[in-house]
């Protein structure tokens, strides 16, 4: 289309009956430019931070395969994405100028003729959500790592991932999901992410705990040195330290030298599963004589490490406990409670507790997410929370 | 999967709001076409004249800025899931000029002659 002259726009000024000495002297001539209705621009809705952040250089990336609902991820946070209309029309214009930029040059007198970029009645719009994680277990559990002498590791590649690889299939940030391998102690062996098979870990486990006590070392102070010459023929050297930065906390002391402090709640809990692992559910006294029993010399056990691990049921007689792992459930909050509420009709918030934490969003509190997707009732002057739902 | 990074500072663009839905005048495609002429005035009121009417509108500093997405490539389409393909930030929008007043049309009594 043909540039509009000065001539033209006073003209139009006239006809519409503005005073030109009530406005400023520069104009802006708007056009529609040749890509205007292609729809190949769109807009998204930044949330505090996330400015800052491309303006600094950073990228976002929006993750998700065809069949996942997209994610739009920083550095270290995730968002869900919606479409949010508008009943009005949303015009682009890359160098419109402000009356603020106009008045601070005096040069600004002229005709700019601006082309709109694109237009839209929609927008994106994003919501901090929790990192889609459970799908990062679930890949590693393809082909958990078994130990060197394991036949299985030789052959295939196609069920290992890399960083790389978990970045571009998994719907988080990269921080959340660096954090999480650490959370799950995933380690990297030849470049992959892998998990150890249970039994193995169990097995390295034992290792360093009957180690630890035919030395009578401190659980406090665990020598690294030590560990690794004393078991280095028997396992390799990285899974040995593995396992103690897994079940324990590194530090080094004055002289230099690495210990470890063993974590007594995680161990104890790690040899709780691997009894309750081979059975439907088992007596609760005589679990917990045995569970004493097979734990190292020097810890005690209490059922409070098991918190979303097992599960007591106080209404059997006797007492029963069994397998319930938090991570074995949905990660949908619905999907979450219509499982939990499945596995037993009515919950205290005590019990419940360890099993719906997780899905707590960034301010949410457990009490909320009750209120939210349960009903309470008292139950022999107990609060005891049931589905929303008729159970079928 | 989708990227989007910037390449030295991100340009600043405005945003124009308007009730309402953009048609071109004859049918056709709105690339080329012209819409109007934005004016200020002395007060930094910004005054839109789309056809024969005349929008009065306000400056908006944007509480939550907006980024401009431009998909690289491939047909535009966001499936159901989200978007999908590879998309650049090119800018970011602080600013939007906001005509939400009834247009008033412009009554002409005689046409001019320039």
């Amino acid at each position: 289309a043909a540039m509009r002259s000065r001539a033209e726009v006073d003209a139009t000024l006239q006809t519409a009956k503005l005073n030109p000495a009530e406005l400023l002297p520069a104009v802006h001539c708007l056009s529609f430019g040749p890509q205007a209705g292609g729809g190949e621009c769109c807009l998204l809705q930044l949330e505090p931070g996330l400015c800052a952040e491309l303006e600094a250089g950073r990228s976002l990336v929006i993750r998700g395969e065809k069949d996942e609902q997209a994610v739009l991820c920083s550095k270290d946070k995730t968002y869900d994405m919606k479409i949010a209309d508008t009943s009005n029309m949303l015009l682009f214009m890359p160098g419109c100028k402000t009356p603020e930029e106009l008045n601070a040059d005096p040069a600004f007198c002229n005709i700019f003729h601006s082309q709109i970029a694109g237009f839209s009645n929609n927008y994106w719009e994003l919501r901090r959500c929790r990192p889609k994680l459970k799908k990062l277990r679930k890949l590693l559990m393809e082909d958990p790592y078994e130990g060197p002498d394991s036949q299985n590791d030789q052959n295939l590649t196609f069920s290992k991932y890399t960083t790389e690889d978990l970045l571009s299939l998994i719907q988080a940030s990269e921080e959340e999901i660096l954090h999480q391998l650490q959370v799950i102690d995933a380690c990297k062996i030849e470049g992959y992410w892998r998990i150890l098979e249970f039994d193995y870990e169990m097995k390295l486990l034992n290792h360093v705990t009957q180690l630890i006590d035919s030395e009578s070392w401190p659980l406090s102070k665990v020598p690294l040195c030590a560990c690794l010459e004393e078991l280095g023929s028997l396992e390799p050297k990285e899974m040995i330290e593995h396992i103690l930065l897994s079940y324990g906390r590194k530090y080094v002391d004055d002289a230099g030298e690495v210990y470890f402090e063993m974590n007594e709640d995680k161990i104890c809990r790690a040899i709780a599963q691997m009894l309750l692992q081979n059975a439907v559910k088992f007596n609760l006294s005589e679990f917990e004589e045995v569970w004493q029993q097979s734990v190292p010399e020097g810890m005690k056990t209490r059922l409070d490490q098991l918190q979303g691990l097992a599960l007591v049921d106080k209404s059997s007689r006797p007492e029963t406990i069994f397998l319930l792992k938090v991570e074995d459930l949905p990660e949908d909050n619905q999907e979450r409670f219509n499982s939990l509420f499945g596995i037993r009709e009515k919950w205290t918030e005590v019990d419940i507790t360890p099993y719906i934490k997780d899905l707590c969003a960034e301010k949410q509190t457990v009490g909320a997410l009750l209120t939210k997707y349960a009903r309470s009732s008292m139950l022999n002057g107990v609060k005891v929370y049931n589905s929303r739902r008729p159970i079928s | 999967l989708s990227r989007s990074g910037g390449t030295g500072t991100l340009a600043q663009w405005v945003l124009v709001e308007l009730q309402g839905e953009v048609e071109p005048r004859e049918s056709g495609s709105l690339a080329g076409s012209l819409l109007g002429d934005l004016h200020y005035t002395c007060e930094g009121v910004p005054v839109l004249i789309v056809g024969h009417h005349i929008l009065y509108g306000k400056v908006v500093q944007l509480e939550k800025p907006f980024a401009v997405l431009v998909k690289q490539g491939g047909a535009p389409q966001p499936g159901p899931g989200g978007p999908h393909g590879h998309y650049t930030v090119t800018a970011l929008i602080k600013t939007k000029l906001l005509f939400k007043t009834r247009p008033k049309p412009i009554i002409t009594h005689v046409p001019k002659k320039v």
